[in-house]
């Protein structure tokens, strides 16, 4: 890319999702998490181990923060007075946002992070020189970083168990970042399978790893823009719009029949997860 | 000039002179030069020449094996090309399934090599040729639809944007240079657009319809080139190859 495409195209290079002259079309994946039905079982944690081809580190690892679970359940504890047994609390999946203005993207020295049209927050691995200025900028703390080599000298996958790694994606090596992604490699396949047919792919024909394996259902995932997707009707029925970071929710006196919410959207980071908050009292 | 004062001097200079040439860096052209590969050793030395080689007019009964090819689609053999990310090697089965009906060329050296991995019920160790690394995930079915489904171009021209005269050697050779550059200086490229006609078919062309963008996720920018017909660019979005 030379200098005059950079200054003549800066719009475009960097480019805000969504503006009113680029709405998404005909693509923007979202998500919605009820934690009202998430029961904190840990499904989706362990789906996402399988279809990304992530490590399992161990328990030492793990205690130095070297985990590299994508999705993970956090548990916040409710500061009433009570004693374990009964302290009441809750579940936050959390996973990669996939922030519509990230914080990431803009940090990163070569480009390794960016956006894609139909409004995910990519992270290409051979491009990533580890300098993990994008995790010091997450807000969320989603991005893990390859410690160690895993695929060889740490052995997470010793023989014949590297015959159940996913194909569809590469098994990292050591010193580059990696995060959620949506699971890309279903939504490319998806994708292009529909445009090879001469439409956009419908709702429920891809389906996250995450999602899929939930038993409760609390995740749903689809295309923002369709009208017909369950992710667009319940971002519509909470009032939770992409580009707010302060939504103007017509909330009654004195409680509210809208749960949905973003988390830290006062940052302006534009993050495509709205949650769906707790009505019942305790999670367990 | 005081010395303190001379590497500052150079260096200034230097990232003046760069600047400059960087300013002036066009867009990048279309690459089409030949850039040819390692020689591949195969076990056996298919002749793609013989297979898919253009025929010999003189010769009609083409027996002749060094001027004439039987016009095979790259796709009888190359199956998967059309319907996965991979093109596929062809199995045993599908070499034997022909040759065991044709006795003339059965005593020649490289069907009777064929003929023992028949016998030993052994797949033939093929080599890879135009191999990609592991985190490069090149679509074949796309460019086919693309190219072949929607803009009827023939089968060996198109194939031969990426893999070169194919038809013209024996085993496959590199003859593309396959790096990301080459890639993209193609998909940088504005491309005309042939609109949907009024039933959403497409006109041998790329259909900008309502739902279907054949070029990227995001419904392309209409440009008009300098002939007034709507043109648009390749994908560009990193996560379809690498991810």
């Amino acid at each position: 890319m030379s200098v005059t495409n950079l200054l003549d195209n800066w719009a475009a290079v960097r480019h805000f999702h969504p503006i009113d002259d680029k709405p998404h079309d005909p693509y923007k994946w979202a998500m919605a998490i009820d934690l009202d039905a998430c029961i904190g079982c840990n499904a989706c944690a362990v789906a996402c181990y399988a279809e990304n081809n992530l490590p399992v580190v161990g328990r030492e690892k793990f205690k130095h923060g070297q985990v590299m679970h994508w999705m993970r359940i956090e548990r916040y504890w409710e500061e009433d007075g009570r004693d374990f047994p009964d302290q009441g609390f809750q579940f936050l999946p959390m996973m990669c946002q996939q922030c519509e203005a990230a914080p990431c993207e803009t940090v990163c020295p070569v480009g390794a992070t960016n956006h894609t049209q139909d409004g995910l927050n990519s992270q290409i691995y051979n491009r990533c020189i580890g300098s993990r200025y994008c995790s010091a900028n997450c807000p969320f703390k989603v991005r893990y970083f390859n410690w160690y080599d895993y695929p060889t000298t740490e052995n997470v996958w010793p023989a014949e168990m590297n015959y159940q790694l996913n194909p569809d994606v590469t098994v990292r090596g050591k010193g580059v970042m990696e995060k959620c992604t949506f699971c890309v490699q279903r939504l490319r396949a998806a994708e292009v399978t529909a445009k090879g047919e001469g439409r956009i792919v419908r709702e429920g024909e891809v389906q996250t790893a995450c999602q899929q394996s939930c038993p409760t259902g609390a995740i749903s995932f689809g295309n923002l823009v369709d009208p017909e997707s369950r992710v667009h009707k319940q971002w519509q029925a909470q009032q939770v719009d992409l580009d707010k970071d302060a939504q103007e929710k017509n909330q009654k006196e004195g409680g509210t029949d809208l749960r949905g919410y973003r988390i830290l959207e006062e940052l302006r980071s534009y993050p495509s997860v709205m949650y769906l908050e707790r009505v019942r009292e305790s999670a367990v | 000039m005081h010395r303190y004062l001379c590497f500052p001097a150079i260096l200034a200079g230097f990232l003046m002179a760069v600047g400059c040439y960087a300013a002036t860096d066009q867009q990048p052209t279309l690459t089409t030069e030949d850039d040819l590969g390692p020689q591949v050793q195969q076990p056996i030395e298919f002749p793609h020449y013989r297979h898919a080689g253009n025929r010999n007019t003189v010769d009609l009964t083409n027996s002749d094996p060094t001027k004439g090819g039987m016009e095979i689609n790259c796709q009888y053999c190359h199956t998967y090309a059309r319907r996965s990310l991979t093109a596929g090697i062809p199995p045993l089965q599908k070499c034997v399934g022909c040759h065991q009906n044709i006795p003339s060329v059965r005593d020649k050296p490289r069907i009777v090599e064929l003929f023992k991995y028949w016998d030993a019920k052994k797949a033939i160790p093929w080599k890879k040729v135009h191999d990609l690394p592991d985190f490069v995930r090149f679509n074949h079915e796309r460019h086919i639809k693309r190219f072949i489904e929607q803009q009827g171009r023939p089968v060996q021209e198109v194939c031969g944007y990426c893999h070169g005269q194919v038809k013209e050697m024996t085993t496959a050779r590199r003859q593309k240079p396959i790096t990301m550059g080459w890639c993209v200086s193609c998909h940088m490229k504005e491309h005309v657009v042939v609109v949907a006609n009024k039933d959403g078919i497409p006109e041998g062309g790329t259909p900008l319809g309502k739902q279907a963008y054949w070029y990227t996720f995001q419904k392309p920018a209409e440009t008009k080139n300098a002939a007034g017909e709507l043109t648009a660019k390749g994908p560009n979005d990193c996560w379809l190859c690498h991810k």
